[in-house]
Formats: structure tokens, C-alpha cells, sequence
């Protein structure tokens, strides 16, 4: 039982595979088997991880700009109102004196997709060019990109709750326009692109930039 | 069906293979290469979660039947409860916003506190549970698709961004919305993915035997 494996090494590279859903340990040649214990297909690796993340965030990236440029809504007292845009919302509201209010909605619905597209787009690279810097550091990114992409759902949210509240006929009503189809489906691929990436592929490329032995487990005995 | 080494475990974020440590606990075991926590234990995890799921499941009854929002301008009023918000998007076109708020706000929060209580129920009162595996891989597939945590969010903007036009009146569903989430958030504290599918495993070995 003391035949601790040294080093840094994969479980792939020893002859192992962890099932995806319960992550059990399996031997590597029954990778495409069903796993005994939850029913999963086993892989080592999530398949095609780099082309449906990639495809996904290519095709988000695009996306962001009818996001953007197209209306999200239409707000109209008395038959006149002009539709606004994400960005005019937000502008509207630090018109406003509603500082606080304008850049929630200002981090959830532009600066997180975009440091979430910038931050996927940094991991993809790592993988495809084999680069071997800060991979703890990018792995942490993940952990948080894949945390908070989602709040970027907020805007889709308040529209829903405006169009259904304000419907007062002629006196005011709120509409939805489709800049927000748009932007509910760019972060609907994000989400795809953090889910399809595998981030072991991160660690595939051999040399691991820090030292073995700094074990973290306070409870080793 | 030859097992694997006990004493072997890989970290499910970089793949490291390492040897299992026993932890004591209150300790959680951390890849020693990338940091993730590979395993943890949960004291009185299905206990818990079989109370929660069933005080969630409770909620979301007048979470979705009362309103939320109440606006009254002009001696006319509109109400809105989260259904609505799906209803009135896709009556105005927007078909696609209109089903991922029915799926993020409704569907998936539902069908995770369904699952969540089938698992912690069969394996409390240790009955036969055929769908156990199904229930596991439908509550952490869809972990992170339930957002009502955003949609409370996004209320309390549209109460800002509304208040200074009409009035507006806070209705027993957002309070129940809002103590739902608490529900559905400490249930994913407890939800001890690892525990779990052991108890499952150990669960169909003795269900086995008994046939």
C-alpha cells in the first residue's frame, strides 16, 4: 500500500480513467464502457471538448454584437417611447442617480460576458498551443468564470418581469425586443463552451509548474 | 468486474492520481497540483437534504401561485407571478427568452427538488429506488441551470427601476421566493456528490442481496 505514485502523474498516464458522473476510478482500457457504479459512459477525457467549446464561443463572440447593437426592450407612456439598448439601459440609469443599481446591471450583462469570453478564450489557447504558464492560476479563473457567467442572465430576468408588469394599454407598456434574444442566447453559449471544456486537458502537457510534495492536506498522518 | 485500487483516487479537475488520505470531519481534501476539493465529508447528508428538498418542494407552491409584484397606477393594476414573465415574452415574440426563463426560474428548480427528494427519501427509508442513478445524474447535470437567485435579483431591480413611476406592492410570492432560495442553497451545501453515489452503491449491494 505504500507504493505512492510519485510525482505528478495523470491517472491517464497511469492507466486510469475517473467516470465523469460519480467519479469512480476505472481502468483506462474500459474507456466507451458503462460505468458499474452510475450508469455514465466512461471517457478520460470530455470528447471533443475543444471543438464544441471553441464552436460555442466563436459563436458567442458573434452574437455579442446583435446583443448589443439591437433594442432589448421598448418602454412606451402614452403611445411614445423609444426602444433602448443594453447599453442605453444602463446609461439611463446613471442618468438616473441609480449608481449602484446601473453597474450591477452593468457587470452582469457587459463586463462579465466579455471577461468570460476573453477568459475561455485564454484557456482554449493554453490547450491548443500547449502553453505551460500559471495553469493553477488558470484553472482558478475557470472555477470563477464558470461561477459568474451565469448572473449575466439578470438582464433577460428584469425584461421578463418589466414586460409582464407594465401592461397598462395605452398608458404604459414594456415590451420585449430581440436584442435580448440575442443576448439570452449568447449566454446560453457561453455556458456551453465553460461546460464542453475539459480543464484536464490544461494539465495534459507534461511538465506541471510546481513542485511535487507541496502536499495541501493538513490531515495527512 | 475487477475494482480498481480503494486506496487510488485521480482529481476530477487536472487528473492527478493520488492516494486516499483519511480525513477527519471538518477537513475537505485538496488536489495537492490544482487546489479542487476532491472529497469532504457531510454530516446527516440525506437527513438534511430530505428535510429541505420537502420544505422546497412546499415553497414553490406559493412561490409560483402568488404574486410576486403588485404595480398600481391610474386606478388600474397588474400583477405578476414567475409563469408570467415566461407568458407575456412569448406573447410578444420573444419565444426563445420566454422558454429559458421558463426552464432557468421554473422547470429546473422543480425537477432538482423532485430529484433531491426521491434520492435522500429512498435512501433514508432505504426502499427499492430503480431511479436512483437517473435522479443523481438529472440533479448534477442541471446544478447551476436553476436560477432564481438571478430572477430575485432582477425583481428587486425592476422594483428600483419601477417605484419612482407607480406603486408597487411586494407580494406573498417573493417571500416565498426568497425563503425557497435559502432552501434550494443550503441543499446544494449539503449535496455531498461523493457520499452519495457511495451510499447509492452500498444501496443497490444490499438490495441485491435481499432479492
Amino acid at each position: 500500500m505504500t507504493d505512492s505514485p510519485t510525482a505528478f502523474r495523470s491517472a491517464r498516464d497511469s492507466g486510469y480513467l475517473l467516470c465523469s458522473d460519480c467519479e469512480k476510478l476505472h481502468y483506462l482500457s474500459q474507456e466507451g464502457l458503462h460505468c458499474d457504479r452510475c450508469g455514465a459512459r466512461l471517457h478520460s477525457r470530455i470528447t471533443n471538448s475543444m471543438n464544441i467549446s471553441w464552436a460555442c464561443l466563436i459563436a458567442s463572440i458573434l452574437l455579442f454584437l446583435p446583443a448589443n447593437l439591437l433594442p432589448i426592450m421598448t418602454f412606451k407612456t402614452f403611445g411614445q417611447g423609444e426602444p433602448s439598448t443594453i447599453l442605453g439601459g444602463v446609461l439611463h440609469l446613471l442618468e438616473e442617480d441609480m449608481l449602484i443599481i446601473g453597474l450591477v446591471v452593468l457587470t452582469a450583462s457587459i463586463v462579465v460576458p466579455v471577461l468570460k469570453m476573453i477568459a475561455l478564450t485564454i484557456l482554449l489557447c493554453t490547450v491548443q498551443f500547449g502553453l505551460q504558464t500559471n495553469l493553477r492560476q488558470k484553472t482558478m479563473m475557470f472555477r470563477i468564470v464558470e461561477w459568474i457567467g451565469r448572473w449575466s442572465m439578470l438582464d433577460i430576468f428584469v425584461i421578463g418581469i418589466l414586460v409582464a408588469l407594465v401592461q397598462l394599454g395605452s398608458i404604459a407598456h414594456i415590451e420585449g425586443n430581440h436584442g435580448a434574444t440575442a443576448f439570452a442566447i449568447v449566454v446560453l453559449l457561453t455556458m456551453f463552451s465553460a461546460i464542453a471544456f475539459d480543464t484536464r486537458l490544461i494539465w495534459d502537457n507534461g511538465i506541471s509548474d510546481c513542485p511535487p510534495d507541496s502536499t495541501d492536506h493538513k490531515d495527512d498522518q | 468486474m475487477q475494482g480498481t485500487p480503494k486506496h487510488l483516487i485521480a482529481c476530477h479537475e487536472c487528473d492527478l492520481l493520488i492516494e486516499r488520505v483519511v480525513n477527519q470531519p471538518d477537513q475537505d481534501v485538496v488536489c495537492p497540483r490544482c487546489h479542487a476539493r476532491l472529497y469532504y465529508t457531510t454530516l446527516n447528508s440525506i437527513e438534511r437534504l430530505l428535510a429541505l428538498s420537502i420544505a422546497g418542494l412546499i415553497l414553490f407552491i406559493p412561490a409560483n401561485l402568488f404574486p410576486i409584484l403588485s404595480l398600481h397606477v391610474f386606478g388600474q393594476s397588474q400583477s405578476e407571478i414567475i409563469l408570467q414573465s415566461a407568458l407575456s415574452l412569448y406573447e410578444g415574440g420573444l419565444e426563445v427568452v420566454a422558454l429559458l426563463i421558463l426552464l432557468f426560474a421554473i422547470v429546473v428548480p422543480l425537477i432538482q427538488l423532485i430529484a433531491l427528494f426521491y434520492i435522500s427519501f429512498t435512501l433514508h427509508y432505504r426502499w427499492e429506488g430503480r431511479l436512483l442513478r437517473q435522479a443523481m445524474h438529472s440533479y448534477q447535470h442541471l446544478r447551476g441551470w436553476g436560477m432564481l437567485e438571478i430572477f430575485l435579483l432582477g425583481v428587486l431591480i425592476s422594483i428600483i427601476k419601477l417605484k419612482d413611476i407607480a406603486d408597487l406592492e411586494i407580494g406573498l410570492g417573493l417571500y416565498s421566493l426568497a425563503a425557497l432560495i435559502i432552501v434550494i442553497t443550503l441543499s446544494g451545501i449539503f449535496f455531498n456528490p461523493h457520499q452519495i453515489w457511495h451510499q447509492i452503491d452500498l444501496h443497490r449491494k444490499q438490495s441485491r442481496f435481499y432479492d
